[in-house]
């Protein structure tokens, strides 16, 4: 499977992560069932599916908030077991520290002794600069909107310079102006830092805008119903032929249940 | 306090200025309707100590700041003297203010140990529900036979009151710590648990944490007043010492210097709060 627009050229000796055979359950639900994914180094890989597919305990497992019953989640290699300063995640609700300001927040992880930063104000500014938050270093987050907000989730995430880019659904409380915004300034990042991202979303439009490779979640199995590499130039039109064929293929891997035929409305409009 | 929208922002100014004016107005206006309510009572009861008037009151009140008293200061053994008001309110404070800070640090400490350690938590959970319930006021028997009923005794009392109040406002703070931001933190590299507790724990409890020390302070007065009244030296004590000359009009001078003090603290302290949560 050839990716294009990624940077991965040797897909055997650069696997940055690899889920294997996870499964999870909660009391009487079942989040994963024996899911195994690769993600290559540099890679921009989307995960979609309907709310409650277990795309977001997936991606859980990954950063090491989630321990599988079963299976194992591999970095570089390695097992999985805690959270790390080599994945940096994104949170849907933001989760910002509402007594930190901007600038605060950001520094969260500087200030960890695992992060020895040679001049973290710096460091700070720099991303301050990247999210274009410059100003409003001394907001607190309530006075932010979401969009603002979720740009000093993005800032706080990268200040530790992680290998790896976790986002759960970061931008679905973002009205879509906002969003347009924020897909290009994610994929500057991206392109900019050479992480590796993995973003979960119900959004297919999102996934096609964003993605190397889309992986399509089933439903209520909580497996993988099968993965897609988008071979669009970037930036992609949404209103170009070949995108909407993407979104339209997703869509039928999806099939009709209901959280899929809302996901995906927006394509048409 | 109805504002219409469709006013321009200077008629809602001068409307709000409008309005505070007849709240304070409606205010006064009420202490007044209280002291002409209380000036009948006084005049019209025999014998007078019974309700002393609200003039024979102000004046003992004022009595209170021309007068002095010379009181010992405890730990340092040297004396001070001090307008009479003052000094009784110093020796209050003295064990006020020893008792609520040791209280509310040792309640604080405890509340944040079981709100954070769920063993420690199951461990302490029932012998805290039993302790709990218990007055502070309770206690003057042990402070007494422990301590005497001095400085330290009072002393004693008051930190009973603020410990579990303190223990009460870090307890469900740190419980309610929203998991979205303890996730948030370990990716972001906090490992330990003390780390957590003081880099997100404490931070997200000081809300309620701050709540508890302010309501503390209200509760300790009630509190010392109750042990001075066995004896301990304050204002409480001269409360019931001037009671027992009948000089009915001093312990209502007395009554109202408490208020006065405590009208102080909470003013005070509210203004910190707003401060320190400024991020709320």
């Amino acid at each position: 499977m050839a990716l294009s627009g990624g940077r991965s050229t040797d897909q055997e000796s650069s696997e940055k992560i690899s889920v294997r055979n996870v499964s999870r359950s909660y009391e009487s639900t079942r989040a994963l069932e024996g899911v195994s994914l690769s993600v290559t180094e540099g890679e921009f890989c989307c995960v979609v599916g309907p709310s409650g597919c277990g795309k977001t305990t997936l991606l859980r497992a990954i950063a090491g908030l989630e321990n599988p019953d079963s299976g194992s989640v591999l970095v570089d290699g390695d097992p999985v077991t805690d959270p790390g300063l080599n994945r940096g995640m994104v949170f849907q609700e933001y989760a910002l520290f509402p007594w930190r300001t901007v600038r605060g927040n950001i520094r969260f992880g500087l200030d960890r002794p695992a992060c020895n930063c040679p001049d973290c104000e710096a460091r700070v500014r720099e991303l301050i600069d990247l999210v274009g938050l410059k100003g409003f270093e001394n907001a607190y987050p309530k006075e932010l909107s979401g969009g603002m907000k979720q740009r000093v989730g993005i800032a706080r995430a990268l200040a530790v310079d992680p290998e790896i880019l976790l986002l759960d659904e970061p931008f679905a409380s973002v009205d879509a102006r906002t969003r347009d915004h924020l897909h290009g300034e994610l994929l500057d990042i991206w392109s900019e830092t050479e992480q590796t991202v993995v973003f979960v979303t119900h959004d297919i439009d999102e996934a096609v805008t964003l993605a190397d490779r889309v992986v399509i979640m089933d439903a209520d199995s909580g497996t993988v119903r099968s993965t897609l590499t988008v071979d669009i130039d970037r930036p992609r039109q949404r209103t170009a032929q070949e995108f909407i064929e993407y979104v339209a293929r997703i869509r039928d891997e999806l099939g009709s249940s209901d959280g899929a035929s809302e996901a995906s409305s927006m394509s048409n409009i | 306090m109805t504002h219409r929208t469709n006013h321009s922002p200077d008629t809602v100014v001068a409307n709000s200025f409008e309005s505070d004016l007849q709240r304070y107005l409606r205010g006064l206006g009420g202490l007044l309707v209280f002291l002409l309510v209380w000036w009948l009572a006084a005049v019209t009861t025999q014998p007078s100590y019974l309700v002393p008037e609200p003039l024979d009151a102000a004046h003992a009140f004022v009595d209170l700041f021309v007068t002095s008293t010379t009181i010992a200061v405890p730990i340092l053994g040297s004396h001070l003297l001090l307008p009479t008001g003052l000094a009784h309110l110093a020796q209050t404070l003295f064990h006020y203010v020893p008792g609520l800070l040791l209280g509310a640090g040792c309640g604080i400490s405890l509340g944040l140990a079981m709100g954070w350690n769920s063993t420690f938590d199951d461990w302490l959970q029932p012998l805290v529900r039993m302790l709990r319930p218990i007055p502070p006021l309770a206690w003057v028997v042990f402070a007494i036979v422990w301590f005497g009923i001095h400085h330290t005794g009072a002393a004693f009392i008051v930190f009973v009151g603020a410990f579990w109040i303190n223990f009460y406002g870090a307890y469900g703070g740190v419980d309610g710590v929203s998991p979205e931001l303890t996730d948030a933190a370990s990716t972001l590299g906090v490992e330990r648990d003390l780390s957590m507790l003081k880099l997100v724990a404490l931070p997200s409890a000081a809300p309620q944490l701050l709540t508890g020390f302010r309501t503390s302070i209200g509760r300790c007065w009630m509190i010392v007043v109750g042990a001075e009244l066995f004896g301990a030296p304050g204002v409480g004590y001269e409360i019931i010492n001037a009671s027992n000359n009948l000089a009915m009009a001093t312990s209502v001078a007395y009554m109202f210097l408490i208020s006065l003090a405590f009208l102080c603290m909470d003013v005070g302290f509210r203004l910190v709060e707003r401060r320190v949560l400024a991020w709320r």
